[in-house]
């Protein structure tokens, strides 16, 4: 069924735009604000807009080492997690295994492990393997964290590629694996991008195992490394909402080029066609 | 057969399989399951990280030898003295040092920490820490340790008795410095830090740990029902054709996609009682009687956080409904007007029920995830003002990492694990086995 779109429809999007806009708006604002005047008004615009708070919160913290950090850490965990979840989903939806039920059950209760529950146990694994403060200590819980949602979504994105291809490779002599790698896995890669990009979010975003295991500021991800910014004693508002305009940036344009990818991602484990 | 694949050796594909999935499930099990099961068998313990003598958990006796071979250094020292200080105290002395004698003798002739104890006690010799635990830590022989304590207990009921014999300023300064060391070396030997459940006993009956619980669902049901019912308004309203459909979708995923602390410190600015916007429109509006009331009360902060997790994650459920919105073919509504449906009775007959396993599937994860809420409370509100808004996650977190017990803080984690799966199961049991048929096919 497809109503029509008339005025009050544009005008409660516009205000539902405003409104999830808002948070963002206003964060912007400030940040371009002389520093004194973000502690004297309200007002919504400035008039002598400066970048004085940018290079304060370059200053003060090692924000593109954050960056750096998270891009290094959530990069490696998503090439990890999608190889290692891209062979499992083939496995249960296209390889004559049995237990697939209790595979899929397994890695679906993974997904639900709250993880305060395993933070402790995992600190004392890295700690023991000597991985504290590195890329790899936070990479290998956030691959296993992750390959649940990759599992899940690959599967799905697996099903839909006719099994006549598989049959036919057959025929003409392939090994089951050189049709995973070179028939089913290239034609998936419109699925597989789609989970690779939640991947990199949900590592990106991570911050329990980021706050507890890379204690060290040189190894912090953006997420810790932000919320750092306050001290004890003063609340830096200039440069904590300049170094959000900065961190916000990138996700935007991820979110605005690949938009379309993502919400068929999100939404293909949850509804059935 | 031999498992390892080379060229040329052809696995069959139900082997492939199994290969296939291998990595995952060993993955999962090292870092999920494996864990879970680790916190509850730490949780019976007092296990404490920045305690030396409690920091591994331990069935067994252990010895602490840098410790033991100072203080035994001391002993000697301070049971000579005691034998020179009075006649009458020499006897008991020899007594001492007799007995005590006898078991470390048994220590340094240990076949198992004989040599170490040797290698330690030559660097407490020449004044070098022992900053090696597996070399400064040693397990001795539970039976043996029980009977040594004993005996050093016995030494110092000796000794205090001696002491209140004594008008002697001299002995009973020896006696006291003697009695010190045997102390000492008694708490060399490191008692197995099992516990049983005693720690769930002190948590179960502490009402921090309920407050958190009740702090937990109370923003669990508020913010998923805010979040269910705003997002399928816009999902219904948002689904038909329309112009800017691209902005619309930015929008909604914006704020689903950027870090939870990120978006935390965000609003912690926009609630800010002195600099904070929204703090600053709510008092003008009469919404608050004061603009530090949002993050300075109980009442407040709690509001607040709901709010923010209302406005991060209801676009993402929006979005979930309305892709199953859109599966709903139109015709069940062209049918349902003809039979003379109303607006209202068409959602209620048509859209609800249609929609049913898309809305229990996103309220599952949507429960899940509101749940365990951690980021955004640790940093919008850290949990106050006085634990008002504390989490179950964030009082887990500050037991085990700010107070570094882990022990205790196992039990909380422990119980977050079990309230997450008795949601699972009843959700599961809701949704019915309908959702999961077409997976295991």
């Amino acid at each position: 069924m497809r109503k029509k779109a008339g005025i009050w429809f544009y005008v409660f999007l516009s205000i539902f735009i405003f409104v999830t806009m808002f948070p963002f708006l206003w964060v912007f604002l400030t940040s371009i604000r002389p520093v004194n005047e973000i502690y004297s008004g309200f007002d919504w615009f400035t008039t002598n807009p400066s970048l004085q708070s940018y290079i304060n919160a370059f200053e003060t913290r090692p924000l593109l080492l954050y960056m750096w950090n998270s891009i290094a850490v959530s990069t490696l965990t998503t090439v990890l997690a999608i190889s290692v979840a891209s062979l499992s989903a083939y496995a249960v939806t296209r390889l004559p295994i049995k237990f697939k039920g209790t595979i899929l059950g397994i890695v679906l209760a993974a997904a639900m492990f709250p993880q305060i529950a395993i933070i402790s146990p995992i600190f004392n694994l890295i700690q023991s393997l000597g991985l504290r403060n590195s890329y790899l200590g936070l990479v290998i819980p956030y691959i296993t964290i992750s390959l649940p949602l990759a599992i899940w979504i690959l599967a799905t994105f697996f099903k839909k590629i006719p099994f006549e291809l598989e049959e036919s490779a057959k025929l003409d002599g392939a090994t089951p694996f050189q049709t995973f790698r070179k028939i089913i896995f290239p034609l998936a890669a419109p699925g597989v991008f789609t989970t690779a990009i939640l991947v990199f979010i949900a590592a990106w975003n991570e911050y329990l195992f980021a706050l507890t295991i890379n204690s060290d500021d040189n190894w912090r991800t953006i997420p810790v490394g932000l919320s750092m910014y306050q001290s004890e004693f003063t609340i830096p508002w200039g440069d904590i909402t300049a170094a959000t305009v900065v961190v916000t940036i990138p996700i935007v344009i991820v979110v605005l080029i690949f938009q379309r990818r993502i919400v068929a991602g999100l939404t293909s484990g949850s509804v059935k066609e | 057969m031999s498992g390892k694949k080379k060229k040329g050796f052809q696995l069959n594909e139900r082997q492939l399989g199994y290969l296939m999935v291998a990595p995952a499930l060993i993955l999962i099990f090292a870092v999920t399951l494996w864990p879970v099961a680790q916190s509850f068998y730490n949780s019976m313990f007092d296990y404490r990280l920045n305690d030396p003598t409690r920091n591994q958990t331990t069935l067994s006796y252990q010895i602490d030898l840098e410790r033991y071979a100072d203080n035994y250094f001391y002993f000697e020292r301070d049971v000579d003295s005691l034998a020179a200080a009075d006649e009458e105290a020499a006897d008991t002395a020899e007594n001492i040092r007799s007995t005590i004698d006898d078991y470390h003798q048994q220590i340094v002739d240990s076949d198992s920490i004989g040599d170490q104890f040797a290698e330690v006690d030559q660097m407490v010799m020449e004044f070098d820490p022992v900053t090696d635990d597996d070399l400064r830590y040693g397990s001795i022989n539970n039976d043996f340790s029980e009977s040594y304590i004993d005996a050093l207990e016995d030494v110092s009921e000796m000794l205090t008795s001696l002491s209140d014999q004594t008008e002697d300023e001299q002995v009973q300064e020896a006696v006291n410095s003697l009695d010190g060391t045997v102390d000492q070396i008694d708490r060399s030997m490191i008692r197995p830090n099992f516990i049983g459940l005693s720690n769930y006993a002190t948590y179960l009956t502490e009402a921090r740990t309920w407050q958190s619980l009740w702090n937990t669902v109370f923003f669990t049901v508020v913010s998923v029902f805010f979040e269910l019912t705003i997002g399928l308004a816009v999902a219904l309203v948002i689904n038909r054709a329309f112009i800017g459909r691209g902005a619309v979708r930015a929008a909604v995923l914006i704020p689903w996609a950027i870090p939870t602390a990120v978006s935390a410190m965000m609003w912690s600015y926009l609630y800010d009682g002195q600099f904070g916007i929204i703090a600053h429109y709510f008092e003008q509006l009469g919404l608050i009687s004061d603009a530090s009331v949002l993050l300075s009360t109980g009442s407040g902060a709690m509001f607040s956080i709901i709010l923010a997790d209302v406005w991060k994650t209801m676009p993402y459920m929006a979005l979930l409904l309305l892709a199953g919105l859109q599966t709903i073919s139109g015709s069940l509504y062209e049918a349902a007007e003809v039979d003379g449906a109303g607006r209202f009775q068409q959602f209620l007959y048509i859209t609800l029920p249609m929609l049913k396993s898309a809305i229990l599937v996103a309220l599952l994860f949507r429960t899940l995830d509101a749940f365990r809420v951690f980021d955004l409370i640790y940093v919008l509100t850290g949990g106050g003002p006085a634990n008002a808004t504390e989490s179950i996650s964030v009082y887990a977190y500050q037991v085990l990492f700010a107070q570094q017990n882990f022990g205790e803080g196992s039990v909380l984690s422990v119980i977050t694990f079990v309230s997450v799966a008795i949601i699972s199961v009843i959700f599961i049991k809701l949704i019915g086995s309908d959702l999961f048929d077409d997976k295991k096919a």
